[in-house]
């Protein structure tokens, strides 16, 4: 078996951002987007990178892209450094971005999809059949003549879906492709992926998502990632086995309680995080055994909680998470964790 | 690694119609440019028109008033269509697909351009048409080889400079609006498209030939009103000609550089994706 | 906005009044069209680019009367004709900017649709986007007539102005401006973006049919009728009789002034109704057709 042959490759990747500071004219302050990021993507791989928003995810995306030049560090993407040499990383690539309305709206879906394949060389003849099947697999064939001003926003995401696909590119960057899509558009999307880099080992996907179950169902490997830095990667699996040793828990007591500054102080409390969820106090645990189940339980009941609900729980990837960053992953996203299944 | 030429050149041509067929069949979708941008701007022509008939110009000015108009349908769609047009095709997610499409980003301003000259010429055809018609405009051109070759020379020189402006305001946002907006009036006043532009002084008239439409209206109201032109003459029609044909290159040339050069610059500032400014 | 408390602690929201609501709308947007107008770039530049747009085109004029007038400025209907495109310059920026917000605002900013889900008074938003660009319009106009007095030799001395003629017109004018910007508005909720927009198509066609830059009596019998029935011509013969003490128009001298002004005034009511009534029919077509967030750039 030869070397391993690596679709992306990124060492150090760091991109700084000026921004203006508001409260005093002429002024900056700077941004760190991506903060040393080191990652390395195996040809025919589904890579996901999983973050909350903000976490630095669309920034490598843009940088692999040849959209964005980073500050320091390198990237390589089908072994042709994005900076050295962007245009020949652009016969390489595709990217799709969730929630863009990229498009004319005077043109049909189809002749979108046909302007974008010209820009790539395409033969017409091709395009067109390449179009049809395109928009049969995912679902929006019956809208190949409307005009794309008149669809919705799922269906003009299933058409970017599309366009992405078209090219056949060797290295395609999904940038949190399934977010604002309804459950039946966001799986035809998955399964459409998943089935599409199975059947395709020459090629390789990135998808960036900050959908806890979108990365552990469709990503062979996945990085963690939070204010710039890469935290973690692996295979989804064995992120979780990392956890194993430790034991996880979800309770409910009643009442919308903050019960952090308690929970700080139990022996065995290796990490935790509440929300409020239908007046009550949602907590995730992670202990370091589950001897510690006992005085936290003691420590709830003299708080003058009441536990309504108790649950062991096989780790996820939110716990993988919360255990790196201390805090969980639905909590940073702002009520975007949980994913249109 | 050796260039595919003839890929090269097919997929710059793919490119160059792809990105033209929106303009051409934007048109017949939506048809409300007839009035908008035939008819309107024919009724301000018609004002310029009745200016001169109120002071008792000479019938051949109305031909300057006329032909003035027709090519400011050219210089309005520079400015809207090709130098702002990098911006809002920013600004609607376009432009980040265009950049990592690995295709001459000549070719897609190519393509705003010929999309962008074919609607332009019929509805400066429909100015000049009812110019002649509505007003009864005197066209009696001494060379119509040399009027088409000005007329020609004229539209490559000013849509190079529509592209050299494009990559000059990929850089911006909302300031590349705003700049195409300043620009429109003053330019209306130093190319002389309502009088000839001899009348503002040699010197400023030489300055406004940066603007090919300067030397393209001048060269082509000598063709058009020889005697009436004697007084107001700018430079000899061959000058022009030559002007013209330099301009041409020229804006060609450096909009092919500004272009990878202001890409560059806006990869690394962050500012080719950044939208809502 | 006020609160009420309902029986069993519901509490719901009391709707402020129509006019509360609209003078919000008013405000919200005229600071918004402030925003997006002069805060592109630095003051300096801003105040470079309001100055020297209409003052090109008020040269332009300068120019065309050097090359052909006899007389040259000298020309007796000079001043009518440059205080008449002077004034003119409110008829751009007022139509352009209330137009060319729902352009703005659907397809740039994706917010008109947001617009129409907001409790806000639409109309008195359209109007309040082209808030902005009349001041810079005032500051242009100011300029362009200080110019023609300092360096063309107009003259406007201070005591012979009509100054409560002048300002009557003016919030009259401005008023008739707004409603027509409100009617292209709503032309533009069911048109897509062309190069012209119709705000300047639409002040173009006023170039010609209301005698800014050449007297009415030049236009042919037909164009003559079309131009008398516009608020703009009255307006730009109260503003030239208030400046100047004529208006120039041979074909409205026989009016007296209170006449122009009462014609200007009525004229503008006819539009303002006009104007709402199509507004509206505009917009329930393009809700109707689903029309409130077409891109059509192209």
């Amino acid at each position: 078996m030869g070397a391993r042959e690596f679709s992306i490759e990124t060492q150090d990747l760091t991109r700084v951002f000026r921004v203006k500071r508001r409260e005093a004219r002429g002024q900056t302050r700077e941004v760190v987007a991506l903060d040393r990021a080191t990652l390395a993507v195996e040809r025919g791989e589904l890579f996901g990178v999983l973050g909350p928003n903000g976490a630095g995810k669309t920034t490598l995306i843009k940088i692999l892209a040849t959209l964005l030049s980073p500050t320091a560090g390198t990237a390589r993407v089908a072994g042709v450094d994005v900076v050295e040499n962007p245009w020949e990383v652009r016969r390489h690539i595709g990217m799709v971005s969730g929630g863009e309305s990229s498009g004319y709206g005077l043109l049909t879906v189809e002749e979108n999809l046909w302007m974008f394949s010209q820009f790539y060389g395409m033969r017409s003849g091709e395009a067109k059949k390449r179009i049809r099947e395109l928009l049969e697999v995912v679902g929006l064939a019956d809208r190949a003549k409307t005009k794309i001003y008149h669809l919705s926003t799922g269906m003009r995401q299933k058409m970017n879906f599309a366009r992405g696909f078209l090219t056949d590119p060797e290295v395609l960057f999904l940038d949190e492709p399934t977010i604002g899509l309804d459950v039946q558009t966001a799986r035809t999307l998955r399964t459409f992926t998943r089935g599409w880099i199975d059947d395709h080992p020459d090629r390789t996907i990135l998808l960036t998502t900050h959908y806890m179950y979108e990365a552990d169902e469709l990503c062979d490997r996945v990085a963690i990632i939070d204010q710039g830095r890469v935290l973690a990667c692996d295979a989804p699996a064995a992120l979780k086995r990392g956890l194993q040793g430790e034991a996880v828990f979800r309770l409910t007591v009643d009442g919308d309680r903050d019960l952090g500054p308690l929970l700080g102080r139990v022996d065995g409390v290796q990490r935790f995080a509440h929300a409020a969820r239908d007046g009550h106090t949602e907590l995730d645990l992670i202990l370091a055994d589950e001897n510690a189940l006992v005085p936290v339980l003691t420590a709830i009941q003299g708080a003058g909680a009441r536990l309504l609900s108790l649950e062991k729980r096989e780790p996820t990837l939110e716990d993988v998470f919360l255990r790196l960053v201390g805090r969980s992953l639905t909590e940073v996203s702002e009520g975007g964790g949980e994913p249109p299944r | 690694m050796a260039v595919n030429l003839r890929a090269e050149t097919l997929t710059f041509l793919r490119t160059a119609w792809g990105r033209a067929y929106p303009r051409v069949v934007g048109m017949q979708r939506e048809k409300s440019w007839m009035l908008f941008d035939v008819f309107l701007p024919l009724l301000q022509v018609a004002a310029y028109v009745y200016i001169y008939r109120a002071i008792g110009a000479p019938p051949e000015f109305t031909g300057f008033v006329v032909l003035g108009g027709a090519m400011t349908a050219y210089w309005m769609n520079i400015l809207w269509s090709m130098a702002s047009q990098l911006y809002w095709e920013k600004e609607t997610g376009n432009l980040e697909l265009f950049i990592i499409a690995p295709t001459s980003r000549m070719a897609i301003l190519l393509g705003m351009a010929v999309g962008g000259i074919f609607a332009t010429t019929i509805r400066a055809l429909g100015v000049l048409l009812a110019g002649i018609l509505v007003f009864r405009v005197p066209m009696a051109p001494t060379s119509v080889p040399a009027l088409i070759g000005v007329f020609l020379l004229t539209l490559v020189a000013l849509y190079g400079m529509g592209m050299l402006m494009a990559s000059l305001f990929l850089l911006w946002g909302r300031q590349a609006w705003h700049i195409a907006n300043l620009f429109q009036e003053p330019v209306f006043l130093v190319s002389g498209f309502y009088f000839p532009v001899r009348a503002l002084g040699f010197l400023v008239a030489l300055g406004a030939s940066i603007v090919p439409i300067t030397l393209g209206l001048d060269a082509m109201r000598q063709l058009l009103y020889p005697q009436m032109m004697e007084g107001f003459r700018f430079l000899p029609v061959g000058v022009e000609l030559g002007a013209l044909a330099v301009l041409g290159v020229g804006f060609l040339f450096f909009a092919h550089r500004a272009l990878r050069f202001f890409e560059n610059l806006a990869r690394r500032e962050g500012r080719l994706t950044l939208r809502g400014q | 906005m006020g609160e009420a408390r309902m029986g069993h602690g519901e509490r719901v929201t009391a709707r402020p009044s129509r006019l509360a609501e609209s003078w919000r709308s008013l405000k919200v947007a005229a600071w918004l069209g402030w925003q997006i107008e002069s805060n592109w770039t630095d003051p300096f530049l801003f105040a470079v680019y309001s100055v020297v747009k209409p003052v090109a085109g008020a040269l332009i004029l300068v120019f065309m009367y050097l090359v052909v007038a006899r007389g040259g400025l000298a020309n007796p209907l000079f001043p009518y004709i440059f205080v008449g495109n002077a004034f003119y310059i409110y008829v751009n920026g007022v139509l352009l900017g209330v137009s060319w917000a729902v352009i703005d605002d659907r397809e740039h900013y994706g917010m008109l649709k947001y617009l129409y889900a907001a409790p806000l008074n639409i109309c008195t938003y359209l109007v309040g986007r082209g808030v902005a660009q009349t001041a810079i319009a005032t500051v242009a106009t100011a300029i362009t007539l200080l110019f023609g007095v300092g360096a063309l030799g107009i003259k406007i001395p201070p005591g012979g102005v009509d100054w409560g003629l002048l300002a009557g017109a003016l919030v009259l004018g401005l008023a008739a401006l707004a409603f027509l910007g409100l009617l292209l508005g709503g032309a533009t909720l069911l048109t897509a973006r062309h190069n012209y927009f119709v705000g300047q198509g639409v002040a173009g066609a006023l170039y010609l049919l209301s005698g800014v830059v050449f007297p009415l009596d030049v236009l042919p019998q037909g164009l003559r009728w079309v131009g008398k029935s516009l608020p703009v011509t009255y307006w730009l013969e109260a503003v030239r009789r208030a400046l100047l003490g004529d208006g120039g128009n041979e074909a409205l001298r026989a009016l007296p002034t209170g006449t122009v002004v009462l014609i200007l005034a009525l004229s503008t009511v006819v539009l303002a109704v006009a104007s709402v009534l199509f507004f509206r029919w505009a917009e329930r077509i393009a809700h109707r057709r689903g029309l409130l967030d077409m891109q059509t750039m192209h």
